[in-house]
């Protein structure tokens, strides 16, 4: 009776585009009337689910992020990106993989991602002769890949849902991402000698040094934050600051080239973005008390007993739903409404929680850029002006490829697992 | 308009970006206090410098610029929605869920400030362990966000039944 009360006035509300957090907000509303519990409920869950030490790291992070995108550094490391590889047949396609995976480790956002990708690296590809739907699957296809490359608001999120570390997380991330990555250009290679995509000119050695100084500056934010994890010097929230802080220091004394004014108004920017995120969670955390209280996690753990004795299995069908869901609610309310039911069935069958984690991550990326409605992909299409049904064609060898990246990492836990036993987060 | 309107409208703006500058000038400092400064305690054997206040401040900081910034987002678009129905409604219809949202989220707004207000008065009695803060004040932040959910979704649920369909 609760949980139908609940789960009808979300679909109703949300189905009528009511912003998901509201009708989260309302449905728990209703949900505390129905189950006759206090009222009071939903304010006090609000603001505890907001006070916290570790989802600090999002406004950090996501200002960070728009700062070092607002001053250029992402077009230094796309120059990087093509100097590297351009000149591979078919290597501008790779580079939109490489520079994705470069720029995700100094953004916290897929969004943002999608935009500064998108925009940087899709003219390019058109006037080099590659069609609109291609270079559109490039880009939705490297940038689902890079919500798996640290740091990710939605790994932060996750860390929190799951009361597990973000560090942990943070660390798990890039190999996966790294496997990913060369499951796509595998597909990018194929796709290039087929339909005889042309290759860069082999960069000079000059001007080689040139994009990588350029880069340097940049560079230094993820590997930095890579060898902080990994010898645990500080925490996620603390990278975030020292990150902020390095941004803000760059922008003023190297690039030179963001104002004050405009510098307030990123930050007004990032404080939106923020609340908009820990609202979310923040709502969130009433369901998690309603659902404990519906004692829905056993429920649904009886329900997928069967899968229990096969943990790929579990995580195979976790997947898939995450992507649907992700498709539909996008990333974040997606896993604020799963996660916290299908968690504590995972960990009680014995898939690490670190392990857990990054295959989310990955089935969330897929799902942002699934068609026909992934917010992410609209956003990638947007950049080259067609049309779902155009691009579908030319995008399903992109997407098998993610699909295949998401198998490899279900299969073999160690390849998400090693760098975070190797800095001693895992025993 | 009016000066003083001019200043309400800023006003809640002006708040969510100080207090997400103080957030995270306050983690820095946090930064600076763990590893510098305790060093520095610790090889000169200085009196240690105790900084457990960073995480109140911060916390506190994040729960106010949240509600702050949500009630913004409502008119700016900033949480996210699903479009798949809506959009394929007639222009007339769409303006009346416009406005039936709007309205919706008046009532949660109404409800966040009433029970936010009884959450606070009921955490009065106690105090936060570090700052020594009454927690009325963390609690509050709900009852504000309740308050400005209203008035920002009672404009738009002006301007949309105003818009012309």
């Amino acid at each position: 009776m609760l949980f139908s009360a609940v789960a009808v006035t979300f679909l109703a509300l949300t189905i009528v585009s009511l912003p998901i957090v509201f009708s989260l907000g309302i449905a728990g509303f209703v949900g505390l009337v129905v189950g006759n519990f206090s009222l009071g409920k939903l304010p006090s869950s609000l603001v505890a689910g907001s006070q916290s030490w570790v989802l600090l790291a999002i406004p950090t992070f996501i200002f960070a992020g728009n700062l070092m995108e607002r001053c250029g550094m992402s077009y230094a490391l796309v120059d990087l990106a093509r100097a590297l590889i351009g000149w591979v047949r078919g290597g501008l396609g790779m580079s939109v993989v490489l520079a994705e995976y470069f720029f995700s480790g100094i953004s916290g956002s897929t969004i943002a991602d999608v935009s500064a990708i998108g925009a940087m690296l899709t003219p390019p590809m058109l006037r080099a002769g590659y069609k609109p739907e291609h270079a559109a699957s490039l880009v939705a296809s490297a940038t689902a890949m890079g919500i798996l490359v640290p740091p990710a608001i939605f790994m932060i999120v996750l860390g929190q849902v799951t009361d597990t570390s973000v560090v942990g997380i943070f660390l798990g991330g890039f190999l996966p991402a790294a496997v990913t990555a060369v499951c796509l250009m595998v597909v990018i290679f194929g796709q290039a000698h087929r339909l005889n995509w042309p290759k860069d000119r082999r960069p000079t050695r000059a001007e080689f040094g040139v994009a990588a100084r350029a880069s340097l500056v940049p560079m230094v934010v993820p590997i930095v934050i890579v060898l902080g994890f990994y010898f645990g010097v500080f925490t996620a929230t603390e990278a975030g600051a020292l990150v902020a802080a390095y941004a803000v220091g760059a922008a003023l004394l190297y690039y030179r080239n963001v104002s004050p004014r405009e510098m307030l108004v990123l930050i007004h920017e990032s404080a939106l973005l923020t609340a908009a995120v820990v609202f979310l969670l923040a709502v969130a955390s009433v369901y998690q008390f309603l659902m404990g209280m519906l004692g829905v996690p056993a429920m649904l753990g009886a329900l997928l007993q069967p899968l229990h004795a096969t943990p790929w299995l579990f995580l195979l069908a976790v997947s898939v739903i995450v992507i649907l869901f992700g498709m539909v609610l996008e990333g974040l309310p997606a896993a604020v409404v799963l996660v916290p039911v299908v968690f504590p069935i995972a960990k009680q069958i014995g898939i690490h929680p670190i392990h857990f984690n990054i295959v989310l991550t990955a089935a969330v990326g897929i799902g942002l850029f699934l068609p026909p409605i992934g917010v992410g992909l609209l956003m990638a299409l947007r950049f080259a002006n067609i049309s779902v049904g155009q691009h579908f064609r030319s995008y399903w060898p992109y997407l098998a490829s993610l699909v295949v990246g998401l198998m490899i990492l279900i299969l073999f836990p160690e390849i998400t697992l090693f760098l975070p036993r190797r800095a001693g987060l895992v025993r | 308009m009016i000066p003083l309107l001019r200043v309400i409208r800023w006003l809640p703006h002006v708040v969510m970006t100080a207090l997400m500058i103080v957030a995270m000038v306050d983690m820095l400092v946090g930064v600076f206090l763990r590893y510098v400064m305790t060093w520095v305690s610790a090889t000169f054997d200085l009196p240690s410098v105790r900084f457990f206040w960073v995480e109140e401040i911060g916390e506190y900081s994040l729960a106010w610029l949240t509600f702050i910034g949500a009630a913004i987002g409502i008119r700016r678009g900033t949480h996210f929605a699903v479009h798949i129905l809506t959009d394929r409604f007639p222009p007339a219809v769409r303006r009346g869920v416009k406005v039936g949202h709007y309205v919706l989220l008046i009532g949660f707004g109404l409800l966040l400030t009433v029970y936010g207000w009884q959450v606070s008065e009921l955490n009065s009695q106690s105090y936060s362990p570090a700052l020594d803060l009454n927690l009325r004040w963390l609690y509050l932040s709900s009852v504000v966000g309740g308050v400005l959910t209203m008035i920002y979704s009672a404009a738009g649920a002006l301007d949309a039944w105003r818009a012309p369909a």
